[in-house]
């Protein structure tokens, strides 16, 4: 099968031919860019206001709660097979790793992108390095993210690397490198990742008066960190799930051998870390008492947050990894990473400013969604381009020793 | 603001910053775990004095320059709808019912003693001010208005419409007003002395003095006094006994509900809220690559310990076959002579190294399952 | 609001010019028809600080004077004041110590508990103040009563705590409970007839306008038609016995307004108090500004005074020309 993968050479570096097929997903893709740039100009031209539903009692809304929480925590695949893979040495992941640390580099890289929409003056983002304010969760969360998507990019590097070496050889060099302290890169993502996961979820912990106390808890920084382990090895079935529809060919034999070895034993994982996910929520909302609010519209949402969206997949996660069946697995996945981001919605939008008249209460306009589309389009397009042209899916057939 | 000992992993800027949090908190001593100065100024609002007036808002317009609002301060329609603060207004009067009877409160910056704002802000934007007010610097604003998610009260609003110099924007206390010893603008333009100027701690004072001498005027509670750890800004309520009924759940403090202020706070500053999980940074930042670490060291050991062992295996197995080998080729010699002997001694290596080949084969990803 | 302003003007005439003569008319309050007692209680008696402790020199607060035969006509029935239902002095069970008998209620608290915690069982006591604190509910009374509040002051106790021609030997005898009830009678009635038409000042001994002028700036002065009010609170007064038995001084009635100085008809101007900006030695005390509309707004509120509306400036100032255009505290800043 190999043979059919397009692997760029010295002469040809570039592969750009799927981009400008006329398939749905190239016109889809084209209207959402091309929209998502005019809404982009008017934004950086005419203010947040003139695309965004945000009020002063409502300062985060789609762009954080989609773009920053989801994003962020459905990254977090990079570190969970890099941990898995590396550290825990199941060494017949190594696959899956690659793709995993690519999709978290391009999470990460679009979630600072989709930052700059959201800041006022987005220009000074590195301010927080010159004036750090180390009180704010928001400080600990910033430096770590940046931390972070650098780490990423040294991992990620590699690609382009073999992608580049025949051009410029001198990249064989620092590959080298990377790979020799991978160890010590997954080590430093991981304590990273506990960090910034954790803290998205501490960042609700000054506001205990706006967010429901279903969802407010002093826990809510664990709860953003177990619920990220889950989200993590849900999206690296997801996307596999995707880029089995997708770019098929260009995956390589020792790729596709592994990958539905990679789904079960994910999806046994991710099951537990459900199951633990649930139970932790469980108790908490015992302990803070708060049993009464399940009978509210509020409890409801909880209720399927909690239900339809934890303990299910879990349940489906265990019996699709025990039955060895990949759909079903697959459709755990799925039910997994809409739960993940039904929490975030609830944080941040749904259960926050719960106490308000619906009249104040936010619900993001058409631009805002646009623009959260625009950038999920980004990193797939982007996702595409490295596909096409790096060794992702595959190996390459100079850099076999990768193992 | 910096109360936290909270060493960032990175750089000296966050050891620098923990140093001068040492020195504040020693500096202010008192009661107060804080840094709280002693003689901040603080207003006390008395919503029995307040007559809806909106003379605060002229005046706050007035003496800040901001643009004149659509309909005029003489206007009281506005009071019909519950308003909030915005760039262009920083102090509004809303109308609340309580007991039937119309009560007004000036909404503004509570100007908190340990501001959840400057808790929140990761670019030092916000300082409580010796005398008392909540400064707000904007030109290293990111813009992330984490701030506005941070105050408990709802207060610094966004200039969302602005492209180029979008800032938060919130009452300043009239600081340069202050320091130039005038009063508030609001507190000067109040005709009834519902505001009250004065230093926070003769407010108190002021006001638990209002609570004795009118016996069932007030509620017996200054919101603000101890409320998100202490506000300079501070309101005194009307007392509104609930009909008489056996159900005490709306007993205490309903009356400040009613007029819209969270009764739920706490008296501890809110930036405190996030101190456990900053404080659990440092404790990550250590553990964290010593488990991981250990959880490699492990898996590696395992895998070597794994291989150690199917090698011994292997070996004990080729020797049994070798030691079988011999016997049955020794075997055969005895029976059938050394010829014979020979021609099994190689088929039988034969076969066996064919053995090995496809093993290797079948074995070659599948080690570590 | 031009026509209203005119129309105001000439109702407020008009009602000056009925106050006026009403108050010409005002003549000795007619006598009211003669009550009858219903009990055989004295129809009014010397109530001493009974005490159980020896007290030869008789020292104690001064006895008050109970006007059994007003008291007993105004309440429902006999079990309002004698809550037990047996009719005994109040001195029997609460004395000045207390006793068991009265749950070492004392006298004091008996006559002063503000607020009586109600009953479950049985009556629910009333005091003399818990009572009357009820009746300065009045539309007529809250107004200066929401303002004015007990004070702990020898002309406030006075009203009650006030016996004519008591004499040491009968103030002994009072609190060992020996007063013979014939001389406890006599003393009874002196009293009362000795505060029969207590003397008032009349509207007219005080000014007929004041000119408010301590801040003019966005405001003209102030003419405050200082013996209309007076004349409407007189007249409120007239026909009230509770209210005539107890605004006794002369000057009881002015004392709302003209509060913390000695009473008397000529009282000192708020801006010898109330300064114009907050005193930071009395940060309580209002400023001059605040002081007027306080004091104004706080009776009118506790009367019903349902117009001016508060909010409504120039019923009560006019505007001042002067005053810069764009306006609203234009001078304040500045100074």
């Amino acid at each position: 099968m190999a043979h059919n993968i397009v692997i760029p050479t010295r002469d040809k570096l570039f592969n750009l031919g799927e981009f400008f097929t006329l398939t749905k997903g190239n016109i889809l893709t084209a209207f959402i860019l091309v929209g998502g740039l005019i809404i982009t100009f008017i934004r950086f031209t005419q203010g947040i206001g003139s695309v965004a539903n945000l009020s002063d009692v409502q300062p985060w809304g789609m762009w954080i709660g989609f773009d920053l929480l989801c994003g962020v925590s459905l990254a977090a695949g990079g570190y969970f097979t890099t941990v898995a893979c590396y550290v825990m040495g199941m060494k017949h992941f190594h696959s899956a790793v690659r793709p995993a640390v690519t999709t978290a580099f391009l999470g990460y890289a679009f979630v600072v992108v989709a930052l700059l929409y959201d800041l006022g003056h987005w220009w000074r983002l590195p301010y927080m390095f010159f004036f750090p304010g180390t009180t704010s969760v928001l400080f600990e969360v910033g430096l770590c993210v940046a931390t972070y998507v650098t780490v990423l990019f040294v991992e990620f590097s590699v690609a382009p690397c073999e992608w580049l070496a025949e051009k410029f050889p001198f990249l064989i060099k620092w590959r080298a490198l990377v790979n020799r302290f991978t160890i010590i890169l997954t080590i430093f993502g991981v304590t990273l990742s506990t960090l910034h996961q954790s803290s998205l979820g501490s960042l609700f912990l000054i506001a205990p008066g706006k967010l429901h106390p279903l969802w407010y808890s002093p826990f809510i920084p664990m709860f953003f960190f177990v619920s990220s382990m889950a989200a993590g090895g849900s999206m690296v079935i997801f996307e596999g799930m995707l880029a089995h529809k997708g770019v098929h060919h260009y995956m390589d034999a020792t790729h596709l051998k592994e990958a539905d070895e990679v789904t079960f034993s994910f999806s046994k994982a991710v099951s537990f870390i459900l199951f633990a996910y649930f139970m932790i929520k469980f108790t908490d909302m015992l302990v803070q008492a708060n049993i009464p609010y399940l009978c509210s519209g509020y409890g409801a949402i909880w209720l399927l947050e909690m239900f339809g969206f934890i303990l299910l997949p879990a349940f489906l996660y265990a019996k699709g990894s025990r039955e060895r069946n990949l759909k079903l697995c697959r459709f755990a996945a799925v039910n997994t990473v809409l739960g993940i981001v039904f929490n975030r919605f609830n944080v941040s939008m749904i259960a926050y400013n719960y106490a308000l008249p619906s009249a104040e209460r936010y619900f993001p306009s058409i631009w805002e969604i646009w623009i959260s589309c625009f950038v999920v389009t980004m990193i797939v397009t982007a996702y595409r381009f490295i596909v096409y042209h790096m060794p992702v899916l595959y190996e390459h057939p100079h850099f076999k020793d990768a193992h | 603001m910096n109360r936290r000992r909270f060493l960032t992993i990175l750089g000296s800027a966050g050891l620098a910053s923990a140093l001068s949090t040492a020195k504040t908190a020693h500096a202010a001593g008192g009661t107060h775990t804080w840094p709280y100065h002693e003689n901040s100024y603080g207003v006390l609002h008395d919503t029995t004095r307040c007559i809806g007036c909106r003379r605060c808002e002229a005046g706050c317009n007035k003496v800040n320059n901001l643009p004149k609002p659509d309909k005029s301060f003489d206007d009281l329609s506005v009071l019909d709808k519950n308003r909030r603060m915005t760039p262009t207004s920083w102090t509004v009067v809303n109308k609340y019912e309580l007991n039937g009877k119309p009560v007004f409160r000036k909404l503004q910056c509570f100007h908190c003693n340990d501001p959840a704002c400057a808790s929140a802000c990761f670019a030092k934007c916000f300082q409580k001010q010796p005398d008392g007010s909540v400064a707000y610097d904007g030109s290293q604003c990111v813009g992330c208005r984490y701030c506005m998610v941070a105050c408990p009260f709802y207060v610094p609003s966004f200039e969302y419409d602005d492209a180029w110099d979008p800032l938060v924007v919130k009452c300043t206390f009239c600081e340069p007003r202050l320091k130039e010893g005038k009063l508030p603008g609001c507190v000067e333009a109040c005709p009834m002395d519902a505001l009250t100027f004065g230093r926070r701690s003769d407010l108190i004072k002021v006001a638990r003095a209002r609570i004795k001498n009118n016996p069932g005027k007030y509620v017996d509670y200054i919101y603000g006094e101890w409320d998100a750890g202490g506000t300079a800004w501070m309101v005194l309520a009307p007392s509104a006994p609930v009909a008489a009924s056996k159900d005490s759940h709306q007993a205490t403090g309903h009356e400040f509900a009613s007029l819209g202020l969270d009764t739920h706070l706490g008296n501890r500053p809110m930036g405190e809220l996030t101190g456990g999980a900053l404080g659990a940074v440092p404790m990550i930042v250590a553990f964290w690559p010593v488990l991981f670490g250990g959880a490699y060291a492990i898996a590696k050991r395992r895998e070597a310990m794994h291989k150690a062992e199917t090698e011994t295996i292997v070996k004990e197995a080729k020797e049994d076959m070798a030691a079988a080998m011999d016997a049955a080729v020794r075997k055969i010699a005895e029976t059938q002579g050394p010829g014979m002997a020979d021609t099994a001694r190689q088929a039988m290596a034969d076969a066996l190294k064919a053995r090995e080949n496809t093993c290797a084969n079948c074995g070659h990803h599948g080690e570590d399952k | 609001m031009r026509n209203g302003t005119t129309l105001l003007l000439l109702a407020a005439i008009a009602v000056a010019g009925a106050a006026y003569l009403t108050l010409w008319d005002a003549g000795p309050v007619p006598a009211a028809p003669a009550l009858t007692s219903v009990s055989d209680a004295p129809s009014a008696m010397v109530i001493f600080p009974v005490g159980e402790k020896p007290n030869p020199e008789g020292v104690g607060m001064k006895p008050v004077v109970f006007n059994h035969l007003v008291h007993e006509n105004r309440v429902d029935d006999c079990e309002s004041c004698h809550h037990t239902g047996e009719t005994v002095a109040c001195t029997t069970c609460h004395t000045v110590e207390g006793r068991s008998e009265g749950k070492f209620v004392t006298l004091d608290q008996a006559m002063h508990a503000p607020n009586i915690a109600k009953r479950v069982k049985g009556n629910t006591p009333q005091s003399c103040v818990s009572c009357h604190t009820e009746q300065l509910q009045r539309r007529e009374c809250a107004g200066c009563h929401g303002i004015v509040k007990p004070t702990r002051s020898e002309a406030y106790c006075n009203a009650c705590h006030n016996v004519a021609g008591l004499t040491k030997a009968d103030m002994v005898a009072g609190i060992a409970g020996k007063l013979p009830a014939k001389r406890n009678a006599q003393l009874a009635a002196d009293t009362l007839k000795a505060r029969e038409n207590p003397v008032q000042l009349q509207p007219t001994d005080g000014p007929y306008k004041v000119m408010i002028d301590g801040i003019t700036d966005e405001y003209k002065a102030n003419m405050f038609a200082h013996r209309r009010h007076v004349s409407s609170l007189m007249e409120r007064l007239k026909d009230n016995s509770l209210a005539s038995a107890f605004h006794s001084q002369p000057a009881t009635l002015c004392s709302t307004c003209h509060h913390n100085s000695p009473l008397k008809s000529a009282p000192p101007k708020c801006g010898s108090c109330h300064s114009q900006r907050i005193n930071p030695a009395n940060p309580e005390r209002p400023q001059l500004k605040a002081a007027y509309h306080l004091q104004c707004m706080g009776c009118h509120k506790g009367m019903n005074v349902a117009r001016p509306l508060n909010t409504s400036c120039v019923t009560c100032h006019k505007d001042n020309e002067a005053k810069p255009v764009d306006g609203a505290a234009a001078k304040l800043g500045g100074k």
